[in-house]
């Protein structure tokens, strides 16, 4: 498990060099690992750092007790989990996800909507880029419909 | 003769309780069935990852499109075409942009899941393995009883595709302002779409294809000239892919125009961004006469083919988790 891991995180911080990424995803080339959280008393050991990429571990599907039902749910044999995030100002914040899990960001029961959404750059493993408009406070961030079960994340700040 | 006279009163009795029940099971068979296609149109689990289902890419509040130019395939294969609304799809002989072979919904259905050209869901070769995870399903376990009588034998793929069929064939809209205006004259068409409805059914010649009630002729057309270019490397004949005749090429389904306005991008490679530029792009004798004035009129008039009530409709949204069998 652990070899795998370290494959993986030398396999994207690899891919992730080949291109000069922008400013606000540059972190992308450093990733600290991060395992999902399963439930919400998982939750603490789960924490997502601003502006700090993660190469984080998810679970199979059926294992994951969501906060809150996901717009997209994945089927059995698919991979989600479940992140918290402390947003300390207003501002527009993107999200960079190595893999096409759905992403569902909650506060108090409440889902942001995105503002923006793209590809990622082509040869930096972020296969997609969400913007959010925030208010400060603390966010679940939940990862569903997931076809692997690691990928990258990034949170930042970019307005 | 009372004798007589009780038997005949019994049997008749008899019969009208027998037609009752067998009225009662029909309904419920095909209430699971439906309920069951509608579940199975939710679900990942009939893609190779779980990642993706039917509502994909077919979402309701786009009047079952994605608003994509073409969505890849869960393994990130490129896709043909633009994913084509599922409004009254049920009242279609012709289905998908161009093909006029498949036998039904069910047998369409079929095409995400285990086509290969393209690879949607990527399920080819791999049909045992959602025998596998439906059977799992202590829901899907009652309603494929319910819906087929056959136990654990009733969950096979056959029925999938019928199940599927069953959910789709209730996706009815037909209560546009359009559809509200023909029914009762209170509900008024604004001045624009008055004059641009004219202009569809006179001038412009619109429903000469995108005949109502459907806003399509359920036919194919050539109204691009020009040779096709694919997006992906993916060969496109149109038509021709299917029948094989040359005289089809570049010949596409008429898209029905209901709900239009929540479907964007259009054509059948998503090439086109506004209704505005999908009129324009008809290479039809007819568009040189047209002015902007009046091209904007027929897409007042379209806006109000679209069905608010079609994609606010509970009975096609995403089930709940709970099955209440």
């Amino acid at each position: 498990m652990k070899i795998a891991l370290f494959i993986g995180i030398l396999f994207i911080s690899l891919f992730a060099k080949e291109v000069d990424l922008p400013l606000e995803l540059n972190a992308w080339k450093s990733l600290s690992y991060v395992n999902a959280a399963k439930n919400t008393n998982e939750l603490p050991n789960a924490v997502l750092t601003l502006n700090k990429a993660s190469f984080v571990g998810l679970h199979n599907t059926p294992k994951v007790v969501y906060v809150s039902r996901p717009i997209k749910e994945g089927g059995t044999v698919s991979y989600g989990g479940i992140f918290q995030i402390e947003i300390t100002e207003k501002g527009i914040y993107r999200i960079a996800l190595g893999n096409a899990s759905w992403v569902d960001v909650i506060k108090d029961a409440d889902f942001a909507k995105s503002i923006a959404h793209k590809g990622g750059p082509e040869n930096t493993g972020i296969h997609k880029i969400l913007d959010y408009s925030l208010e400060a406070g603390v966010y679940i961030l939940q990862l569903s419909a997931g076809g692997d079960s690691t990928t990258g994340l990034l949170v930042s700040k970019i307005k | 003769m009372r004798v007589i006279v009780k038997t005949i009163l019994f049997i008749c009795v008899y019969i009208a309780q027998m037609n009752g029940q067998s009225t009662q099971q029909k309904d419920e068979v095909s209430k699971a069935k439906i309920e069951l296609g509608h579940r199975l149109f939710y679900d990942a689990d009939l893609s190779i990852n779980g990642t993706m289902s039917c509502a994909t890419c077919h979402e309701q509040k786009k009047a079952f499109t994605d608003g994509n130019t073409m969505h890849p395939g869960v393994l990130n294969d490129p896709a043909k075409r633009n994913v084509p609304g599922l409004a009254n799809i049920g009242l279609f002989k012709n289905l998908t942009w161009a093909n006029n072979h498949l036998s039904g919904l069910a047998e369409q259905s079929l095409t995400p899941i285990k086509g290969t050209n393209p690879v949607e869901m990527g399920m080819n070769g791999y049909e045992n393995e959602i025998i596998k995870r439906l059977s799992q399903n202590e829901c899907y376990q009652k309603l494929f009883l319910i819906a087929f009588n056959k136990g654990n034998d009733g969950i096979n793929l056959d029925n999938v595709s019928l199940t599927l069929e069953s959910f789709e064939k209730t996706l009815i809209s037909k209560d546009s302002l359009y559809d509200q205006n023909l029914k009762s004259k209170q509900a008024l068409l604004s001045k624009d779409a008055q004059d641009g409805k004219e202009l569809f059914f006179g001038f412009a010649k619109c429903n000469s294809c995108h005949t109502a009630p459907l806003f399509s002729d359920d036919d194919f057309h050539k109204i691009e000239l020009q040779n096709q270019v694919s997006n992906n490397n993916i060969k496109e004949n149109g038509l021709a892919d299917i029948t094989k005749n040359e005289k089809d090429k570049n010949f596409f389904r008429t898209p029905s125009l209901r709900n239009a306005q929540l479907t964007s991008p259009y054509w059948h490679n998503g090439s086109v961004k506004t209704l505005l530029e999908a009129i324009q792009k008809h290479d039809l004798e007819i568009n040189q006469t047209l002015s902007i004035e009046n091209i904007n009129k027929i897409i007042v008039f379209i806006e109000a083919l679209t069905d608010y009530s079609f994609i606010n409709n509970p009975q096609y949204a995403r089930p709940d988790k709970e099955c209440k069998y």
